[in-house]
């Protein structure tokens, strides 16, 4: 038997112009002669279809078959997709959470997995026919492959809804959003009362506020002076360092919304700080889960175009999305830098294998085809594509969405939420988190762990709240960059490292990258992770990564 | 010194003299802030320390020890007087160490710039925390100016005082070190360093320093790490502490490390290890690893360039003949950072440009290039003499200067006609007509420039002065022929070249030798073939045309005409001869005769060989260097103002307008209905005589001349300077100035000004004033000064001084014709013999300029007439004196003397006025400019009256901030020592030919070291009587003014209009890629500040409208939390997008790479995206375009 991958099967469908079922696909890779298959599966497929389903495969097979009059080839197929299938739950639920499964061995399991086929076909001929219908019967039943039970959903998305026109008051009513809707989550916590109504109370009395951070400076004593601002006006508030609270101003970012309780100085007009809140989330927040086993696999900076993106890497991932151990990944969620892009940074052009933007995006979407074609795709842009790079980001244009309308991706803005089973995920590409991790002491955020830079957004319920620094903002008429709702899995990627953990029961998932170490990253000493596919349980929310470079 | 020499300084210091007098008789009224002139004469460098630092005894010291020992050693020497008392007045340890420190730097930067008084704020003595004590120097940001030798020696003479007055030894606290590595790092990333230390370095640095290096904050980035230090006043980046750290020591540790070794007291073996450079290698962590791969990367960057160049020599001078001719190899880099509006002339080493000659010109040398003015006009003028060009060899920039005496350049006109152009007049006449700049003619470069860069000499154009040198080695008597006025060497006639080449062994005169070079072998058959096939009618050859013959000509540089099926050519004969085609157009060889070298040679792209074989004479190369340049900074002659424009140094406040006007501010009524009363911050100065307080210098009761009052804010206490003009409260212990809120009557002080010079409001437009002052004590200037100016159109600076900024350019020697003066003047300022010394009586013989005097540029003329118009004013009308100047004319000015003056720098050289220029430049004696501290490449700086300066030159006025001292004249040289000026100057080659040696070397890439003892440069006559003549030339210029008298792009409207023009004569020119520079044009302009807008957009500050206050971030409020008033952004879609329709268009146009065009458009669409409301878009936008 040709060791014929599935990814190649459905690269070949994809190169006559043909999406593919899974099944489909399955099928093809079992026949005798794969080639011939493809093209008798091509020839037989009637002239308006766009898709090769099982049942042009099976119907083209069995044409060539009667021809051909071999009698044990049959039912082939089936029994070995059934085989398959079996065997890829079994690898799924004996796979520990968390755990990195080696390049080794995921060739290993694709090559016990040909064996195992071939022992199959040899010992199952007899069942053939009746086989058949069962198997189609198990397939929608227990593999869940079946697109109704798919339940997906997009909220925040802002593509197309950028209302701002770069006015002053579009950056007022922004931040004035941002404000109205962190200060909500902050209000049953504390005693709120308006800058304006603090600076006329007396000395000596309890205050607290809620504001965006103006200000956070250190005074000559060591003190930290941390000035909130809300609609009516700024008031400062001073944390002593005998209190206990600088680990938490050490976390402190500007533009970010917190509360503070303290005690009004004698003269009141300074707040003395007792405590710090940020918006946070809650300890009980109690993640969703699909009710089926269902999986997804978050990825991000595949930066296609680079002279440094891993294409072996890439199809040793999309062919194992083929096998049957991936057949529960159903949903791949991409959070952006889709392409390396153009004029990211100076000379770019030196380091591209692609100079041309709308081949980088062809060429990704070639890639993309190589995904099974029944898998459900949810993109959002990133620093290195073709959008704005001021956040929020709004999916591509109809122009680059054309080029990569394989598999119907849904594109939509950075950030974004998806609603997948059950399962809220946040997909953010994650620029700000280089400003989290340059701002913040080393053990609460870095590259090494960037899944603890992670948590300072979950923590401040914003995913880039620092305004005039690193991080461009776009106004517009709402801060799409506020967490208002709490998500179950928060999705970033950008900074090309792998991390990932739980803060209150969100887990938090930065995904590695496509890309081999770039001349850049060697002069700043990053070295990144690329090549790793996390994979997670939509039902259990575990996640096991696997890597494939 | 000769005496001639001697009667010249002398002529000068007499008028010196005479003003000196004048001055102090003006000043001695006691009307102004100090009853004495403030621009102490200093004869020498010695003098200039001792005034620029203005510690006595100084001088004396220096003189002392300079014939003994270097300044280096003299520096260290006076030590040891410091410390023991000897010189300067100083009780405390630190002061001694602070004079020490500062003597030093003063006297290795020859007491010119402004370093050791404003790069050397301070010096304390601070607790170790074993509690001894150690030094602790403060350094500013001016200390730059200073360079690294003496900022790293600066260290070593704190620490030899520091070892002699028994100071402990700084002992850093771990986190310190730490600190200045963060520290170093950042400023390196913010400002930039010449030389990065890694880390592990400045640790290093910082570890083993014996004297701590402090100082003030330069930026406003902050270190993240390790702040708040109980030692470290600031957390932002110190920049004079990075700089003396990073350039001083860690760059010139190898010469630190010389004067240690002298000395007992002190020691560092730990320099060693900096020298060795094994510091941050062995033991580093990753992050230094990395440093280091950056590091090396970037080596190989530009190494990679060299052996791609050596390569290519390698293999020419190899056994294998036919490589190819030594060139030198291009460079790019002088194309970075292209500007929008300053065209490029030449793309690295590019056929059809800029070919380099050598040969110094009278007004040429010190940083300059000489480009012939007709080249100028051919480039849409857009050079001048002073426009500034970034070159590609031998330095970075030159200064364009107009030579005559070179080859014009080489068009071809819209009717097809070829030719070349050495008349400016013709540029003139047929620049509309012509199609393409097919040469730009020679650059003139002196040798003296390759030995100021060190860069390898480039081969040598084949030139006249080349050639005759040749023909005399080959016999031929040359003496002779220059006598005949029959025969002329530069330009012989056709049968003369011809039967020269023949009967002598010598190369083809270079009048004859076409650039071969550029023509590929298979051109050069074809053409041969095509001449051997033309006819001669009339003495003309007519040849087909054809493209491959028409381009070869138009490569060749040979002149011709076309018709529709004709190229007529005609001079052809010395073309034909080379050609191999004898007179009877009978070609003399074919194919079989050209040897395979001289097919192969240079890939068949050079057919110089294949020349060499055909012809009847040897045919030499004929511009083997092309220089590749482009406009930098254009010329400048203006006068200096602040913006806005002062005519007095008197404050108003804000009750003057936006305009200033005293006027207005004494009309302004208060509540009270008193006119002109303003509570402004002025001086408390008080009478000795009858003890009345004013703010004015002169006692309004007595006239009796004020002092300044110093009285401690806040205990009362009235204090009294110290030795250093520090004032001190005793008890509060900080500084106190005279400065005070006091009402002061505007209108009263207005008026009675307006009555004390007798005139009246309308002798002048508006007198304006200034909003407050800067000064530490904040002394005004009597408004009678103001008065004057206004009236006389002339503003003043923030010293006092009127000034005129003119760009340099060197000239050494000059015709009386030329700048508009006669050779009377010159007789009567004692110049008596021309160049060749012959008695000068014509106004068109060649003189030679002596070191101290200058040409001004008209506008200048113009300003100095205005400016000693006012001084003769002031004398008479405010001081009572009689005028001094009395000019009608300007030929008046001629023999006045001025002050010149560089920024950055604390002293002032006088000058004296020769002529005028038409140029917008200041022409000097390059020695002139170098005592200042400038050179010829771009630079400006500025010119004042002498008696301007000497009467309203006042420290008192000078800004109470860091660098307030910079640019003001401290103290006046008044002769020039050539020894104690900068010493780039000393490589200005002063022979009249150069030796047939130097371009032979030339064609080896030979170091310019090797011909040196063969051309007499400066350096080599300093110290000897001839150090201030015999500066002498190799090329001519008609008229130093020559060519357009402003460059397009001062005389061009907007960006827009420069930038079409910059493309436009892009397309021209054969040797500039014009798609290359809409690229470039793009890359480095456009998409830049596309993008910067776009960032700074997307991250802004915001500010009130009403009451400029400033918001990081948009306030909640949406108004302004301070006044309510209205609050909008700093930057707005307008500047974000303005030049992204144009870079759009010029990238179509010009045919730019997909990848920039792509660039654009995503840059496009963000911008839409950010500023256009999605949801309601203008319909069809597309349709539009």
């Amino acid at each position: 038997m040709p060791l014929e991958s599935n990814a190649r099967i459905a690269k070949a469908l994809a190169e006559r112009g043909y999406n593919a079922e899974r099944e489909a696909i399955t099928l093809l890779a079992g026949a005798a002669d794969p080639a011939a298959a493809v093209a008798a599966a091509v020839d037989h497929a009637p002239d308006e279809a766009l898709r090769i389903t099982a049942d042009h495969v099976r119907e083209a097979t069995a044409e060539t078959e009667r021809s051909a009059a071999s009698p044990d080839a049959n039912g082939q197929s089936p029994v070995e997709t059934e085989g398959s299938a079996a065997r890829g739950a079994g690898e799924t639920d004996a796979g520990s959470a968390a755990a990195t499964t080696d390049g080794t061995a995921v060739a290993d399991d694709r090559s016990d997995a040909s064996t195992t086929e071939t022992t199959t076909t040899e010992t199952s001929t007899t069942e053939t026919t009746t086989a058949e219908t069962t198997t189609a019967e198990a397939s929608s039943a227990d593999r869940s492959r079946d697109p109704d039970l798919r339940e997906l959903e997009v909220g925040n998305d802002m593509t197309g809804r950028s209302t701002g026109t770069g006015e002053y008051g579009d950056f007022v009513t922004t931040f004035r959003d941002r404000y109205e809707r962190l200060s909500k989550i902050l209000r049953g916590r504390v005693n709120h009362r308006p800058a304006e109504a603090i600076a006329d109370m007396p000395g000596g009395s309890d205050a607290a506020m809620i504001g965006l951070v103006n200000d956070v400076r250190s005074t000559k004593s060591g003190h930290w002076l941390v000035e909130l601002e809300d609609t009516t006006g700024t008031f400062p508030a001073l944390v002593m360092k005998d209190k206990g609270l600088a680990d938490v101003v050490d976390e402190i970012l500007m533009d970010e919304c917190i509360a503070v309780e303290g005690t009004l100085a004698d003269d009141a007009g300074i707040l003395f700080a007792d405590s710090l809140h940020f918006p946070d989330v809650p300890r009980t927040h109690n993640p969703g889960g699909a009710d089926r086993h269902v999986q997804a696999a978050l990825i991000s900076d595949v930066h296609v175009g680079s002279d440094e993106f891993m294409a072996d890497a890439w199809h040793a991932f999309t062919d194992w999305l083929h096998t049957p151990e991936a057949d529960p990944v159903e949903y791949l969620l991409l959070a952006g830098d889709m392409v390396e892009g153009v004029g990211v940074y100076p000379d770019q052009d030196e380091e591209l294998e692609i100079v041309d933007i709308y081949e980088q995006y062809e060429v990704f979407a070639e890639h993309l085809k190589e995904v099974p074609a029944d898998t459900e795709i949810v993109m959002i842009p990133g620093n290195h594509d073709a959008v704005r790079l001021a956040e929020p980001q709004p999916g591509f244009n109809d122009e680059i969405r054309s080029i990569m309308d394989v598999h119907d991706a849904r594109i939509v803005s950075n950030p974004a939420t998806v609603s997948v089973e059950g399962v809220e995920v946040l997909m953010y590409h994650g620029v700000s988190l280089d400003e989290v991790i340059a701002e913040l002491p080393e053990e609460k955020a870095s590259y090494d762990e960037p899944h603890k830079a992670m948590y300072q957004l979950l923590k401040k319920r914003h995913v880039a709240p620092q305004f005039g620094g690193h991080t461009r903002v776009a106004p517009e008429e709402r801060d799409y960059l506020v967490m208002e709702d709490v998500p179950d899995v928060f999705h970033t990627g950008h900074v090309h490292k792998l991390g990932w953990g739980k803060y209150h029961n969100v887990l938090a998932v930065n995904s590695g990258c496509w890309q081999a170490q770039t001349d850049f990253q060697k002069s700043v000493n990053i070295d990144p992770d690329a090549g790793y596919a996390p994979i997670l349980d939509l039902d259990t929310l575990d996640m096991t990564v696997r890597k494939f470079s | 010194m000769r005496p001639d020499d001697e009667r010249y300084f002398a002529q000068i210091e007499e008028r010196l003299d005479e003003a000196w007098d004048v001055a102090e008789a003006a000043k001695e009224q006691g009307r102004d802030p100090e009853p004495e002139i403030e621009i102490p004469v200093a004869r020498d460098m010695a003098d200039r320390v001792e005034n620029i630092l203005g510690i006595d005894g100084v001088a004396e010291r220096v003189r002392d020890l300079e014939g003994e020992m270097s300044r280096e050693e003299a520096a260290l020497e006076l030590v040891t007087d410091f410390v023991d008392g000897n010189v300067g007045d100083y009780d405390s340890r630190e002061g001694k160490i602070e004079g020490a420190v500062r003597t030093a730097v003063a006297l290795l930067t020859e007491g010119v710039v402004a370093a050791p008084i404003e790069g050397i704020d301070r010096v304390e003595l601070l607790e170790n925390d074993d509690g001894t004590e150690f030094v602790n120097v403060y350094y500013a940001g001016p200390i730059r100016s200073a360079g690294g030798t003496a900022q790293a020696l600066s260290v070593l003479v704190a620490d030899y005082a520091r070892a002699l007055l028994g100071v402990d030894e700084y002992k850093p606290r771990d986190i310190e070190v730490e600190r200045y590595a963060e520290e170093i790092a950042l400023y390196d990333k913010d400002t930039g360093l010449q030389y990065t230390p890694k880390d592990k370095e400045s640790k290093f640095i910082a570890k083993h320093i014996p004297v701590m290096l402090d100082g003030e904050a330069t930026s406003d980035e902050e270190v993240s790490g390790f702040r708040d230090l109980e030692r470290v006043d600031t957390n932002s980046a110190r920049g004079g502490m990075c700089l003396v750290a990073a350039e001083g020591i860690a760059l010139k540790a190898p010469k630190i490390q010389r004067y240690t070794r002298n000395l007992d007291e002190v020691d560092w073996p730990w320099l060693q290890d900096l020298i060795d450079g094994t510091i941050g290698k062995d033991g580093a962590g990753d992050g230094d690893g990395a440093a280091d791969d950056d590091a090396d990367e970037g080596g190989e960057g530009e190494g990679d360039a060299d052996d791609a160049g050596s390569d290519g020599e390698g293999d020419s001078s190899s056994a294998d003949e036919p490589a190819g001719s030594v060139r030198a190899d291009p460079s790019q880099k002088f194309l970075r950072d292209l500007i929008a509006g300053r065209p490029v002339f030449t793309h690295p080493s590019e056929a059809g440009g800029f070919r380099l000659r050598y040969g110094r010109a009278r007004n040429h040398g010190f940083a300059t290039g000489g480009v012939h003015p007709a080249t100028m006009h051919i480039v849409d003028d857009f050079l001048a003499a002073g426009t500034q060009i970034k070159t590609e060899r031998p330095g970075k920039a030159h200064g364009v200067v107009p030579v005559d005496s070179i080859e014009g350049p080489t068009v071809r006109l819209a009717n097809g006609e070829v030719r070349r152009i050495d008349d400016p007049e013709e540029a003139k006449e047929i620049r509309n007509g012509i199609e393409k700049v097919l040469d730009l003619g020679e650059y003139l470069v002196n040798y003296g420039e390759f030995i100021e860069n060190n860069h390898p000499l480039a081969p040598a154009s084949y030139a006249p002065e080349w050639w005759v040198q040749e023909f005399e080695a080959a016999g031929a008597d040359v003496a002779a022929l220059r006598d005949d006025p029959h025969v002329d060497l530069e330009h012989p006639g056709v049968d003369e070249a011809l039967s020269w080449a023949r009967e002598h062994d010598c190369p083809l005169h270079p009048e004859y030798t076409y650039l071969w070079h550029d023509v590929s072998v298979d051109a050069f058959e074809a053409l041969a073939d095509a001449v051997a096939a033309g006819d001669v009618v009339e003495g003309v050859l007519a040849v087909e045309r054809t493209d491959p013959v028409q381009d070869a000509l138009e490569s060749l540089l040979v002149e011709h005409a076309a018709t529709p099926d004709a190229l007529r050519i005609p001079t052809w004969r010395p073309l034909a001869r080379s050609l191999g085609v004898d007179d009877g157009l009978r070609k003399e060889w074919d194919e079989a005769d050209l040897s395979d070298a001289a097919r192969e040679y240079a890939d068949g792209e050079n057919a110089i060989r294949a020349v060499n074989e055909v012809a009847p004479f040897e045919v030499r190369e004929r511009a083997p260097t092309r220089i590749g340049n482009r406009m930098g900074r254009p010329e400048k002659s203006e006068s200096r103002d602040l913006s806005p424009a002062v005519h007095t140094l008197f404050p108003i406040n804000e009750a003057g307008g936006p305009q200033r006007d005293v006027a207005e501010a004494a009309n302004v009524m208060d509540d009270t209905g008193h006119r002109g009363r303003h509570d402004l911050e002025v001086s408390d100065r008080v009478c000795p005589n009858c003890g009345e307080h004013t703010y004015a210098a002169l006692c309004p009761d007595c006239e009796t001349h004020t002092e300044p009052h110093y009285e401690c804010n806040d205990c009362g206490t009235v204090c009294e300077p110290d030795e250093a003009g520090r004032v001190e409260c005793p008890n509060c212990e900080w500084e106190v100035t005279a400065a005070t809120y006091q009402e002061v009557d505007v209108n009263d002080a207005y008026r009675s000004a307006l009555e004390t010079v007798g005139e009246r409001e309308s002798a002048f437009e508006i007198l304006k004033g200034v909003q407050g002052l800067t000064s530490r004590n904040k002394t005004p200037e009597p408004i009678e000064k103001g008065v004057l100016r206004a009236k006389n159109g002339v503003t003043s600076f923030k010293d006092g001084t009127v000034r005129y900024d003119m760009t340099d350019l060197p000239v050494t020697a000059v015709k009386p014709e030329e700048l508009d003066v006669t050779a009377d003047h010159f007789r009567e300022l004692g110049y008596e013999t021309d160049v060749d010394g012959e008695p000068l009586r014509h106004d068109d013989q060649v003189v030679e300029l002596r070191v101290q005097d200058i040409v001004l540029s008209d506008g200048a003329a113009e300003h100095m007439l205005k400016t000693a118009d006012f001084v003769d004013d002031l004398l008479e009308q405010f001081y009572g004196l009689d005028r001094f100047y009395e000019v009608n004319e300007r030929d008046d000015l001629v023999g006045e003397l001025v002050f010149g003056m560089a920024p950055h720098t604390s002293a002032a050289t006088v000058g004296r006025v020769v002529g005028f220029t038409s140029a917008a430049v200041g022409y000097a004696h390059p020695y002139f400019h170098a005592a200042k501290r400038r050179n010829c490449d771009g630079d400006e700086d500025c010119v004042m009256l002498l008696m301007d300066g000497l009467l309203n030159f006042s420290k008192e006025f000078l800004p109470d901030q860091r660098g307030g001292r910079m640019d003001a004249p401290l103290v006046m040289s008044s002769r020039i020592d050539p020894s104690e000026i900068d010493d780039e100057a000393h490589n200005v080659d002063i022979v009249r030919e150069y030796p047939v040696e130097l371009y032979e070397a030339s064609r080896e890439l030979a170091d310019p070291e090797e011909v040196e003892d063969l051309i007499q440069i400066g350096e080599d006559t300093l110290g000897t009587d001839d150090e201030y003549h015999g500066f002498d030339h190799t090329h001519d210029t008609t008229d130093i003014a020559m060519g357009p008298d402003l460059s397009a792009y001062k005389t061009l409207g907007d960006m827009m209009e420069k930038m079409d023009a910059q493309l436009e004569l892009a397309r021209k020119l054969r040797a500039v890629d014009e798609t290359d520079v809409a690229e470039r044009v793009i890359e480095y302009h456009f998409l830049p500040d596309i993008i910067g807008n776009l960032r700074a957009f997307s991250r802004q500050e915001t500010r009130c409208l009403d009451c400029g206050e400033k918001y990081r971030r948009m306030p909640l409020t949406g108004e302004c939390r301070e006044c309510g008033g209205r609050v909008n952004l700093t930057v707005h879609e307008g500047s974000v997008s303005k030049y992204v329709d144009t870079a759009i268009e010029v990238a179509e146009r010009f045919g730019c790479r997909p990848y920039t065009k792509q660039r654009l458009k995503v840059l496009d669409q963000s911008l839409e995206s950010i500023f256009e409301d999605d949801t309601n878009k203008q319909s069809g936008i597309a349709d539009f375009m």
